[in-house]
């Protein structure tokens, strides 16, 4: 019936399923979004945020190739801040806190108004696998819809167990039920399952709050602006944020409960993120730090309820409260939701393809948690990617990877299908070795392009992006050709701009890269003549100019590896047959199945002999081929 | 297809009369252009002066320059011809390095040769085996460079280094956490402490200085032990004046003698002992002078009687760091067989400075001590070590020059490149190893 129509299926509920569905339908896949609640569309399970130091970095990203999520948080950000300001342009991060409501309402609406996009509530209970490929799912109430191409994005509800104490049910977040059949049915498959936790905070009413004795915490002003098609005026009313402390009578009260802590009597199995640890596991870890901040989140302009940010905890509800009401400001704290710690499994990345296919079932995508990320950045970034793929896949074109010297969906990729991951996975700007070219401010030029070939940038978009880009290599190109003469400077002019006497002539473009020199100043020089009126073009001049050695060594350093990254390894390739390898190493190649040689290098304990010998053995096979063929 | 240029020395190392330095990539001509002139004619040898940056001459000898494809690797290939020994070899190399080829990698050029399809399909299997066994032979070459002192020293700095980084990353990644680093003054400290260390890890590698300008052995003990006999011995003249005579040599004595191609400062002193005669007293005051500029003393004893009071002086009255070779002599009269052994933490020597007996033991030790042994490539694995701390040296430099800039992030870069220039030492420190240093240390979290 029905199932006829699609091309690709998208199940799930959180920020990967609107990435990929609205994905693959802007590429012009005919595309259904199944989801066991449509009110959970745009839905935000965890802290009322966007954007962070990485995670920022993907927004731009994923907005750069026409996501939705920058443009949703620009619409429901009630608190905007740029983190690192002061800490030079590659490290700079744009981070929101989101109205709940509004930012969902946004994200809906950019789905609802989506072409090609159909959205039916049913919860998928079946895969149709057909000779080792998916051809459709099958609903909870056993309607049939196949298809070619099927993503999953189903997040913590496979196998989620609920702790609060030592009490704990079956559930996914926030109260969706799991999808447990589903999960049966990916078991039987050969992949590699895992299981990790994550945890919520108790939420507070914001009435039984004495905000007086807190520390506040505004939005810069000007507010920053996500989308590279937003604008300030977007923004909602502007909110602030609020910080309090644990004390030594809150470490006392959880070291007295640590006997009714799920995690250590053992009831919980799951690993949890290092990074955002639980408050009983930061008072245990760091005994001797005497406080821990705690952010008091707003979750939106029409709710009291806020978040507070630090204290995720799966005590018993008795102690939860007690411990909130220790802190400062929070003394008559009223709970409206106890926190908890989330077990659910999570499919080894390693199974995985660059595209996010899987490895064991044709046509089938993972994206999200169910890869062992965290977060909705993440989660957006993999959804867009997949359904990037499940969209070519229909059109029998090659996946699209972006590298890892392209963005931190790069990065976030290859680590996760190279390397796997333990705990859930978030992004940090270190995990990039090319941090300094993968910049927010330039997250357009990196990836507009590319977005407009693969099919998923608007004219308005691309309009835009060509004018901006325009403006910038015209800029350049006058800083270049502009030359200044010591005469052309008076004297107190130089001192003011440069500091020091201008002693020889030099071109604009040069002068800018002096690290006390800014695009600003030195167009106040009458000779620099007329600067550009965008201050975001006037910014990436400035950027380019200031890093280009730097950019320039990074780039060298991605040639020297690209002629690793552009060579394939055979999926079925019997490492028995590579001549000279150790056991050890074979293994681990067996294990991860790297999918190119500069994939394989980055594994840990992948020798450079090894990937010498690895070359020899493919170079060999190659010719051995020609060889029969002649 | 290979976008780096490489370079090694491509003749077996000891003493030879020619040793090859070969160069395989893209930047080949570019380097003959630097180092030796004008390119010469494709596959024609011609004769040219070597020249390092400030125009000063290496060597000199022939210049081969093979174009690609018409190459032993396939691609653009550079050969200098020069004198053997490692020390003009490695100044070679030295500048190679300087203007932009590294060193290559065990089996590298056959490995490029097999990928560029100049060798043929039966010598896959070769080129395959000769990879594994040479990178095996130079994984136990870099083992054993990491011996002692160098080793502890290069952990000590890898922690600094990780130690540091793990603060200057946090307060990039976490800037919500109240440890922002790069704003006190801790970093500047934690950078100045690895760049110390680094120092002193190069002090420790030694070889570098030793291998500019010779390493200096003093031979001391009391009188008539056979010092000038064992320093005739080595120099293998008769530079020093031997009687039967107890306290005939009354001045230093000193010898530039060469083993294998490394060179050696060798200096001959006065027996130690109480003496009345004032000659005889200002050549002990010397040679206790000589004692204490020594890289390494050798410390003669009679074997007939072993370690004396002059012995039990100079080992105590050296400076503690000074390490010292026990040489057990006239082996001729006491009848013992030559031996390299240890007693109490001192290499020990038997030998006949006399005979000769045994004296090839001390050369051997002599090289090792220099950092150098024939066979398993000992000395290219020092140079890749020393390589390494080199390339990290100058990131710790440029990273503190953008630490005074304020440009937390280029910090962070410069001392990233530091840490994958070490990593040729200390093994891979990836993303995820140094996520986990910040977690251990910090109580990161919202």
């Amino acid at each position: 019936m029905y199932g006829e129509l699609f091309q690709v299926i998208v199940r799930g509920g959180g920020h990967a399923v609107t990435h990929a569905a609205r994905g693959a339908a802007r590429m012009g896949s005919r595309t259904l979004l199944l989801t066991h609640n449509m009110e959970t569309i745009g839905q935000m399970s965890c802290n009322p945020a966007i954007g962070g130091i990485g995670k920022g970095h993907l927004v731009k990203e994923v907005d750069a190739m026409g996501g939705v999520m920058a443009q949703a948080i620009d619409q429901g950000g009630i608190q905007f801040r740029t983190l690192n300001a002061r800490k030079g342009p590659a490290v700079r991060a744009t981070r929101a806190q989101a109205d709940r409501a509004l930012y969902k309402a946004a994200v809906r609406h950019a789905v609802e108004n989506q072409p090609n996009l159909s959205v039916f509530q049913q919860a998928v209970d079946d895969l149709l696998i057909e000779q080792d490929r998916v051809v459709g799912a099958i609903t909870q109430m056993g309607l049939v819809f196949r298809a070619p191409a099927v993503v999953l994005t189903v997040g913590t509800f496979l196998g989620g167990r609920i702790h609060i104490g030592l009490d704990n049910y079956q559930g996914g977040r926030a109260g969706d039920p799991p999808a447990n059949a589903l999960a049966r049915r990916l078991r039987e498959r050969p992949f590699r399952v895992g299981r990790l936790k994550t945890g919520t905070p108790p939420r507070i009413d914001g009435k039984t709050i004495d905000f007086s004795k807190l520390e506040e915490q505004p939005g810069d002003d000007p507010a920053p602006v996500f989308s590279f098609m937003g604008n300030r005026d977007q923004h909602p009313a502007q909110v602030s944020c609020w910080i309090t402390h644990t004390n030594p009578r809150t470490h006392e009260i959880i070291r007295g409960a640590l006997d009714r802590s799920p995690m250590y009597s053992g009831e919980i199995e799951g690993v949890g993120p290092r990074y955002c640890p639980s408050v009983e596991d930061k008072v245990v870890r760091f005994a001797d730090k005497e406080s821990h901040q705690i952010f008091i989140e707003p979750e939106g302009l029409d709710t009291h309820e806020v978040y507070p940010n630090g204290i995720s905890t799966s005590l018993p509800f008795d102690v939860q409260l007690e411990l909130v009401r220790s802190c400062v400001g929070l003394e008559r704290a009223h709970i409206t939701r106890p926190g908890y710690a989330i077990e659910y499994d999570y499919f080894d990345p390693r199974d995985l393809r660059p595209s996010l296919e899987t490895r064991h079932v044709g046509g089938l995508f993972f994206a999200g948690q169910i890869n062992g990320t965290t977060g909705y950045e993440e989660a957006a970034a993999q959804g867009l990617v997949a359904g990037i793929n499940a969209a070519r896949l229909v059109q029998d074109r090659e996946p699209w990877n972006p590298g890892r010297d392209l963005a931190y969906m790069g990065v976030l990729i290859d680590d996760l299908i190279t390397r796997g991951t333990k705990e859930p996975y978030r992004m940090f700007t270190s995990r990039a070795e090319y941090r300094l070219m993968l910049r927010e401010d330039n997250a357009d030029l990196r990836l507009t392009p590319v977005a407009r070939r693969l099919g998923l940038v608007d004219d308005a978009r691309w309009a835009a992006f060509e004018a901006k880009r325009e403006t910038i290599e015209r800029e350049q190109q006058r800083l270049r050709a502009t030359l200044i003469r010591p005469a052309d400077v008076s004297p107190a002019d130089a001192q003011r701009v440069f500091g020091s006497p201008l002693r020889r002539e030099q071109h604009l473009d040069e002068l800018l890269r002096r690290p006390e020199v800014s695009y600003a100043s030195l167009m106040s020089l009458d000779a620099a003549g007329q600067p550009v009126a965008d201050p975001a073009v006037a910014e990436q001049v400035e950027i380019q100019a200031k890093y280009a050695g730097y950019l320039e060594r990074q780039r060298d350093e991605i040639e020297r590896s690209r002629r690793y990254e552009s060579l394939p390894i055979p999926e079925d390739l019997d490492y028995g047959q590579v001549a000279g390898l150790s056991s050890e190493v074979r293994q681990k190649l067996a294990d991860h199945r790297p999918a190119s040689i500069g994939q394989a290098a980055r594994i840990a304990g992948v020798t450079p002999a090894a990937v010498s010998l690895l070359l020899v053995h493919l170079r060999r096979g190659e010719r051995d081929g020609q060889r029969r063929r002649a | 297809m290979a976008a780096d240029t490489i370079c090694a020395i491509a003749t077996p190392p000891g003493q030879g009369g020619v040793g090859i330095v070969r160069v395989s990539g893209p930047a080949a001509a570019r380097l003959i252009d630097a180092v030796a002139g004008p390119l010469p004619g494709p596959r024609r040898a011609v004769f040219r002066r070597f020249t390092d940056q400030d125009g000063s001459v290496l060597d000199e000898g022939l210049v081969l320059w093979f174009p690609a494809p018409g190459s032993f690797t396939g691609e653009d290939v550079a050969e200098f011809q020069g004198h053997g020994g490692p020390v003009l070899l490695d100044r070679l190399l030295r500048r190679l390095i300087g203007l932009g080829a590294r060193l290559a990698r065990p089996g590298e050029f056959s490995e490029r040769a097999f990928l560029n399809g100049k060798l043929d399909l039966a010598q896959a299997e070769a080129v395959a085996d000769l990879i594994a066994a040479s990178s095996e032979a130079a994984a136990r070459a870099a083992m054993e460079s990491l011996r002692g002192v160098f080793s502890e020293r290069v952990h000590t700095l890898t922690d600094s280094l990780i130690a540091l980084r793990v603060h200057v990353e946090s307060a990039i990644d976490f800037p919500d956490e109240e440890i922002d680093f790069l704003s006190d003054g801790a970093v500047a400290d934690g950078l100045a402490q690895v760049q110390d260390e680094l120092a002193a890890v190069r002090r420790a590698a030694g070889q570098g200085q030793v291998l500019r300008d010779g390493m200096t052995v003093v031979i001391a003990g009391r009188p008539n032990a056979g010092k000038s006999s064992l320093l005739n011995a080595l120099a293998e003249t008769d530079a020093a004046i031997v009687t039967e005579v107890a306290g005939t040599t009354r001045d230093v004595l000193r010898e530039r003698i060469q083993i294998d191609g490394m060179p050696l400062h060798v200096i001959d002193t006065a027996g130690l002992r109480d003496s009345v005669n004032i000659v005889e007293q200002e050549g002990i005051r010397r040679a206790w002078r000589a004692i204490g500029e020594a890289d390494r003393l050798l410390l003669v004893v009679d074997d007939r009687c072993g370690p004396d009071e002059a012995a039990r002086r100079v080992l105590a009255g050296r400076p503690a760091d000074t390490p010292v070779t026990l040489i057990r002599n006239k082996i001729d009269l006491s009848g013992a067989g030559p031996m390299t052994g240890e007693e109490g933490g001192i290499p020990v020597i038997r030998l006949s400075a006399k005979t000769g007996a045994g004296l090839e033991g001390l050369r051997e030790h002599l090289k090792a001590s220099m950092g150098y042994t024939a066979g398993e490539g000992n000395f290219t694995a020092r140079r890749r070590h020393l390589q390494a701390l080199d390339r990290a040296g100058e990131c710790l430099d440029r990273a503190a020059t953008q630490l005074v800039a304020g440009a937390g992030e280029l910090v962070a870069e410069e001392l990233r490149q530091a840490q994958q220039a070490l990593a040729e030492i200390t093994g891979e420190f990836t993303s995820e190893d140094l996520l986990g240093a910040i977690f251990s240390t910090f109580c990161i979290g919202k």
